[in-house]
């Protein structure tokens, strides 16, 4: 390519330059063509027809035979047929291009292109139908229709001969003791180079200055396993596709967190300094407690903690257990206020957007199985929330005592075609279906705690996106009453009908997951909550949008708790909303649940930058599409909190705020997150007032 | 009489601007270490020779600007502005061109081995146009005498002719790439600085305008004479040293129009009229102006929207509001 910018990318960048006062949208449409026609087409072989194509893939390694093997020619063709008679076309420049620079297949000098979106739809929905010709035909339907979309690594990957991982995530325990980390560091670096993002769990390890073979003093705590880990991570990278990414969590009773909070600050010295590891706080319930009744806070070391009660710090209900640990002369403490902590979180968010905070009692409170193990770390992105049992890492000679750890596979509903479609039910089941062959497909050798968590559990985490684009195409404000009671009722439809297929399918494998028996689903416990309430649309503008839908009555929900309690659940966890990057871009979607950020969006992601109008956009629904940065973020935290209740595991939550708020304001929005019953907060993005902005205003 | 000396008292604001100045500068305070320059290693690789000696010398030229500025502009007109808070944010900003001057070797020292790091520093030694308008810039600023307004003047048009428009021609290129996905995170300092910049341009610029109005007429004439002839002689040169930078690769005709946009943009600073025709400017490198916060994610460059946070100790009444708001919210 010669030094110009190409004629696509100028015609995208055109719509920011205003003509009497309006955006150019229709720019965007002239890049999406001009992309096709002066840059895909003529890069993409050409086949004469569909059997050429797959033999050639087949025959230079870029398709895997036994896939297509599973299935005759005819049905093959018969959904590549289907997916191209749908008559797809990319609404957006940036839609198109996030699929062919990132998602497309490409010839081995990476100069070609193989596939089409069509393409990709077609051999996923191959890839995730085990065989069945039929089912192949249903999942490509939810996939062209763009009512489902696999995460990434699903997306990307699947049908490859040579090809990452098809998960997305992992979460790991660290022991305390040096073979322990140096397992988490080489597990860290396996699954870095083949899959997503890992976050580790480091509150388990001894404090700086706890003793090491009964010498005091000469433990340096986490940081240092922080520098080895950012390190581990740079190192690997997924065949060059992306950097690897990591994050470590703590818990904010553990005496390194102040120095653990500092390695994000702006000034750090270097030799502390976390640049690209990200972080995340478990913050139980008595750390809200006491920073309200502005109490001093005990830290407590948890070797000494470990060595006084058998058990490690974070394994335990730390809320339950304050009292007694603070009044345990065995157990070494150190005082700091609860206060100074809080405002700290909140004042690195600003400078640094982290750390991620978990509120580890509402997560263990609502826990399907609480009576299993506890939630003590969450991940990369914060809508994970499961167990985890630490491993026993022991010297070469003696075999380990592998625990579980976490994996897990993602994917998102599109609310405004599953809303179009009518069709939820089918919907969920099938996206069920997918989620749950890539699980079973997947074994992680190379880290035997996350192979054996994932035979145990079949966890996977099914979650949303597209809302903000939904109210606004349906003209309703994101603040709005109706807002939230779209959303109660939405994911309450999403629990009932995953819960309902994941019911089916132990019944037709006549399998559940491990440890089910001590499950809240097993006592029937978890339906509760729908004992009294059906969380039908109360709202008359809502009630409309769901007109035509069969929503499950209480009476449903009784029949669903009993055929559960009889036939069993096969996954573990099941929903999980993620924050949706570049897939909600390929769907033409808003991100998530989460409010726009920008009514045209500017991207920077590591490899290029576009803009990208949010979908439907226009002069009728400009007003509600209003920008995160300019909402209440007490009603945004009200919203989640609906689709919470619904969720088995955890939202991935961003709050958005303006450069003059202070330290003081972030953190009322944790205190009311916590109380409002929220699992998770993912980071905290500011927005900086521009100079004209101020100057403006002053001169 | 002994002289009184007098300390800086920011309880009394000297104007209604400062205070938000000196708040937004540092607000905005960075350290280069802070961008993984490194991840920027994969796509050096993709650009040619030609693209990589441009890119090496307009950082070269940049800090060479940026060292003027930060050794001599700043402390210079510092000197001599009489106000105490005015005097702190000059300071300021002359820190913060240090760091700008830093940082272009931290992009220098992670991309390139010293050979070719010592011919740039040769380079700028010896590129003609570079030493012209630096020494231009360097005489106006050594030529301020004590309680003269007008030589003070004439050294902040200089100040921000060099920040609001001599920087650009430099800017060019990191931002043109960057808008292509190539050099991101190198792109993400330029960027900074930029924000910086435009904040300099526009305190600066602001003092100046305080100065003109209180010349008498006659002077503001010679004012304005002085202003458009150094202009058009820096434009000149500006010319010349576009053309030895960016012929080898073909953008000269477009840096030139981000050259005059932005001598226009200088103008503005100092309250005078427009001399440049308004053209297109290419809207890649437009965009990367705008100094608003962009979206970006956890696998993505660290981004311009991170700041130092303003600090405030949770009360009880904060509590008792949130509670209160629980409250609400369940009903």
């Amino acid at each position: 390519m010669n030094n110009h910018v190409s004629k696509w990318i100028e015609l995208n960048n055109e719509i920011m330059m205003q003509k009497d006062g309006q955006f150019q949208f229709d720019k965007d449409k002239e890049a999406v063509k001009s992309y096709f026609i002066d840059y895909v087409n003529k890069n993409t072989v050409f086949f004469h027809d569909l059997k050429e194509k797959l033999d050639y893939l087949v025959e230079n390694n870029y398709y895997e035979q036994e896939l297509l093997n599973q299935y005759s020619f005819e049905e093959i063709k018969n959904v590549y047929q289907y997916v191209y008679d749908q008559k797809f076309r990319f609404p957006s420049f940036m839609s198109a291009f996030k699929f062919y620079h990132n998602y497309s297949l490409r010839t081995n000098e990476g100069d070609k292109f193989l596939e089409r979106y069509e393409d990709r739809i077609a051999i996923c929905s191959l890839a995730l139908a085990q065989g069945d010709g039929k089912k192949a035909l249903d999942i490509a339907n939810v996939l062209i229709t763009q009512q489902y979309q696999p995460a990434t690594p699903t997306f990307l990957n699947v049908g490859r001969k040579r090809r990452g991982e098809l998960v997305s995530c992992f979460l790991l325990e660290v022991d305390d003791s040096m073979n322990a980390i140096g397992y988490a560091i080489n597990s860290a670096l396996q699954l870095s180079k083949i899959g997503g993002g890992v976050s580790l769990n480091l509150s388990k390890l001894r404090a700086a200055g706890e003793p090491i073979k009964e010498i005091e003093g000469k433990a340096s705590g986490v940081l240092p396993v922080m520098k080895i880990l950012e390190d581990s991570f740079s190192y690997a990278n997924q065949l060059g596709q992306r950097d690897g990414s990591g994050a470590v969590y703590l818990n904010v009773f553990h005496p390194d967190i102040n120095g653990f909070l500092e390695t994000k600050k702006i000034n750090a010295d270097e030799k502390i300094r976390i640049k690209t590891l990200s972080l995340g706080v478990v913050a139980p319930d008595k750390f809200f407690e006491l920073a309200e009744k502005d109490k001093d806070m005990y830290l407590f070391y948890p070797y000494s903690v470990h060595k006084a009660y058998g058990q490690h710090l974070d394994d335990m209900d730390i809320s339950s257990m304050y009292d007694e640990l603070v009044n345990n002369p065995e157990v070494k403490k150190k005082k700091i206020a609860a206060r100074d902590l809080l405002i700290k979180i909140a004042q690195l968010q600003m400078e640094s957007g982290y750390p991620y905070i978990m509120f580890s009692d509402n997560t263990n409170k609502d826990h399907a199985l609480k009576q299993v193990g506890r939630v003590k770390f969450s991940n990369l992105c914060s809508e994970i929330a499961q167990l985890s049992e630490v491993s026993n890492i022991t010297d070469y000679h003696l075999p380990d005592e592998i625990g579980r750890d976490i994996s897990c596979n993602l994917g998102s509903l599109n609310i405004v075609n599953v809303m179009k479609e009518n069709n939820m039910q089918q919907t969920v089941h099938l996206a069920m279906e997918a989620l749950t062959e890539v699980s079973d497909r997947t074994s992680i050798s190379h880290v035997p705690s996350v192979a054996k968590a994932n035979e145990d559990m079949h966890s996977v985490g099914l979650g949303a996106m597209n809302l903000h684009g939904f109210l606004a195409k349906n003209k309703l404000n994101y603040e709005s009453k109706e807002a939230r009671d779209f959303v109660r009722t939405f994911f309450m439809l999403m629990n009932y009908y995953s819960l309902e297929k994941s019911m089916l399918m132990a019944k037709e494998r006549g399998k559940t997951f491990v440890d089910y028996e001590r499950s809240e689903y097993a006592n029937g416990n978890y339906f509760d909550k729908y004992k009294t309430e059906n969380y039908h649309p109360q709202t008359e503008l809502v009630q409309a949008l769901f007109e035509g839908f069969e929503l499950p009555s209480i009476e449903d929900w009784q029949q669903l708790k009993e055929n559960v309690m009889e036939y069993g659940v096969y996954h573990a966890y099941r929903l999980a909303v993620a924050p949706t990057g570049s897939i909600s871009y390929l769907q033409s979607a808003t991100a998530s649940i989460s409010p726009i950020t920008q009514k045209i969006e500017e991207r920077e992601y590591g490899d290029s930058k576009t803009y990208y109008p949010m979908p439907y956009i226009g002069a009728d629904n400009f007003f509600y599409y209003k920008e995160a940065y300019d909402m209440d973020m007490f009603k945004v935290i009200d919203l989640v909190a609906e689709a919470q209740v619904h969720v088995d595991q955890a939202i991935s939550t961003i709050l958005f705020v303006k450069d003059d708020l202070s330290t003081r304001d972030i953190a009322k929005y944790y205190i009311y997150a916590n109380k409002k019953g929220l699992k998770t907060l993912y980071y905290t993005r500011t927005k900086k007032k521009t100079i004209d902005e101020c100057i403006s205003c002053a001169v | 009489m002994n002289k009184v000396y007098e300390a800086v008292n920011w309880d009394r604001p000297s104007n209604d601007y400062i205070e938000m100045l000196w708040n937004q500068n540092t607000s905005q305070f960075w350290l280069d270490t802070e961008i993984p320059v490194s991840k920027d290693l994969k796509t050096w690789d993709t650009l040619s020779d030609e693209e990589k000696l441009v890119f090496m010398r307009v950082l070269g030229g940049l800090t060479l600007l940026d060292t003027e500025q930060g050794n001599v502009g700043m402390p210079m007109i510092a000197m001599h502005v009489k106000d105490q808070q005015k005097k702190a944010v000059l300071i300021f900003q002359a820190a913060m061109e240090e760091i700008h001057a830093k940082s272009y070797s931290t992009i220098f020292t992670t991309v390139a081995d010293q050979s070719k790091i010592d011919n740039i520093f040769q380079w700028v030694k010896e590129e003609p146009h570079l030493q012209k308008k630096t020494k231009w810039i360097d005489d106006i600023y050594k030529n301020i005498q004590p309680n003269d307004d007008y030589s003070l003047y004439q050294a902040m048009v200089a100040s921000v002719f060099l920040e609001s428009f001599l920087f650009y021609s430099g800017f060019f290129y990191p931002l043109y790439i960057s808008g292509q996905g190539k050099m991101v995170a190198s792109g993400e300092i330029i960027k900074l600085i930029l924000r910086d910049e435009s904040v300099h341009g526009v305190f600066v610029g602001l003092l100046a305008q305080e100065l003109y109005q209180s010349f008498s007429p006659e002077k503001q004439q010679e004012a304005k004479e002085f202003v458009y002839t150094f202009l058009n002689t820096l434009y000149e040169n500006e010319v010349g040293y576009t053309e030895t930078v960016y012929d080898s690769i073909n953008l000269t005709h477009e840096v030139k129009k981000y050259v005059r946009y932005n001598a226009n943009k200088a103008l503005m600073n100092i309250g005078m009229e427009p001399h440049f025709e308004e053209e297109d400017i290419n809207p890649v490198v437009l965009n990367g102006i705008r100094t608003e916060t962009s979206t970006h994610d956890f696998f993505s460059t660290k981004g311009k929207g991170y700041q130092k946070g303003k600090v405030e100790p949770l009360r009880d009444e904060d509590f008792a509001f949130v509670n209160e708001l629980v409250e609400q919210s369940s009903n």
